[in-house]
């Protein structure tokens, strides 16, 4: 059976396995556990001892807790991914067996709040090999040389400042062009 | 198989009847642990003066015992050739039979130390995607030319590389047809038959 928030494939079988273990956490602190979630995919910190407070009460495993986060972060993220509103999203959790009352409703709501931001940061992260940081100039103009006396030439000296995205170290690409090929390259 | 033991060995090692039944304990444990994280020279201090014996034979007697388990385990010898391999040594049965005990208990971890520190190649770790459309460029305006770009993590003894790729979607298409049709040599009789063979 194919899942729109899951890219229109089948849904992964741990998945399905897992949200056994999700109806078994009260609505409300389902809810609340989504928040953390959604702080992580958002870069934020997660605040992991408040999530296992919040399980204690369902008595669930430390094995159990961290699938809970991960099913959590597949679902909202794999939504946001494939764009996925949030009322579809109710239908085919319920679907795979998330009662609907309050679980999977507290859930969408949760979703649909951050659906925007949580798009915004995926976009962020996508792959992008580097990245032009800011570009700095300064026109010179030379009045004399060693090989000719009179020279009176203007010369463009710029300097690109690129982040590389792995190591976050910015690199400085310096270029000097002559004014004609500055032409060039402006045309 | 008999292991065979050199003279330099057979030296460090006879320092062992001379330690005693409880200094053999913490020898024993000593190796492990040198096995398990590496050399320790403060422990072997600490357990030299708490044993009253020189650090020099207590950190031969150590090595002595982490070269026997390390060959001992490699070869994977049973119980009989290693008990023949250390007659040899002329110790007590007593000793005999807690040298035995102690390659017994920990040949299964060993054995799986010893097979991390065989080399690796880099292994995949992720692989990061775009799919873009390039409409126009300086030469050329009004194109549709798409291209996939991909970014290979890979891990490499906690090394971490990334190799960029990119490739259009035909050859895209004609990469996971060829890694399919690998994937699918598995179910041919060959594969199958040496699979069950190996099991």
């Amino acid at each position: 059976q194919r899942f729109r928030f899951c890219g229109d494939l089948d849904c992964p079988d741990w998945v399905l396995a897992e949200i056994s273990t999700l109806a078994k956490i009260s609505s409300v602190k389902l809810k609340l556990i989504c928040a953390q979630v959604l702080r992580d995919l958002l870069g934020e910190a997660i605040e992991y001892d408040k999530i296992l407070k919040l399980t204690s009460d369902a008595k669930l495993e430390s094995g159990d807790v961290k699938a809970t986060i991960a099913v959590l972060g597949f679902i909202l993220s794999s939504a946001a991914k494939h764009n996925v509103d949030s009322e579809s999203l109710s239908s085919e959790l319920q679907q795979l067996g998330l009662p609907k009352a309050e679980h999977a409703s507290g859930l969408c709501r949760s979703y649909e709040e951050k659906q925007s931001p949580l798009q915004d940061r995926l976009r962020a992260c996508s792959l992008r090999l580097s990245q032009l940081g800011s570009v700095r100039w300064r026109v010179d103009y030379t009045l004399s040389s060693s090989e000719l006396q009179e020279v009176n030439e203007p010369v463009v000296h710029l300097t690109f400042n690129v982040r590389d995205r792995e190591c976050d170290k910015m690199t400085a690409v310096p270029v000097t062009l002559s004014a004609n090929k500055f032409w060039v390259l402006l045309a | 198989m008999l292991l065979v033991l050199s003279a330099e060995h057979r030296a460090h090692l006879g320092c062992l009847p001379r330690a005693g039944g409880a200094a053999f304990g913490e020898l024993g444990r000593l190796a492990l642990e040198q096995l398990r994280r590496g050399a320790a020279p403060r422990a072997c201090e600490s357990a030299a003066r708490q044993l009253n014996i020189g650090i020099d034979i207590i950190q031969h007697g150590v090595e002595g015992l982490v070269y026997l388990l390390t060959e001992s385990s490699k070869l994977m010898i049973s119980e009989v050739d290693f008990q023949d391999s250390i007659n040899v040594l002329g110790f007590s049965d007593e000793l005999n039979k807690s040298l035995l005990q102690l390659y017994l208990d920990n040949r299964k971890e060993i054995r799986s130390i010893l097979g991390e520190l065989a080399p690796r190649l880099p292994s995949y770790h992720s692989l990061e995607w775009r799919l873009d459309v390039q409409l126009a460029s300086r030469s050329l305006r009004q194109q549709i030319k798409p291209a996939v770009t991909m970014k290979l993590h890979l891990n490499q003894n906690e090394d971490q590389t990334a190799q960029v790729l990119q490739t259009d979607p035909a050859t895209l298409l004609h990469l996971i047809q060829q890694l399919e049709q690998a994937l699918g040599e598995m179910k041919m009789n060959h594969c199958r038959r040496i699979v069950r063979n190996m099991k």
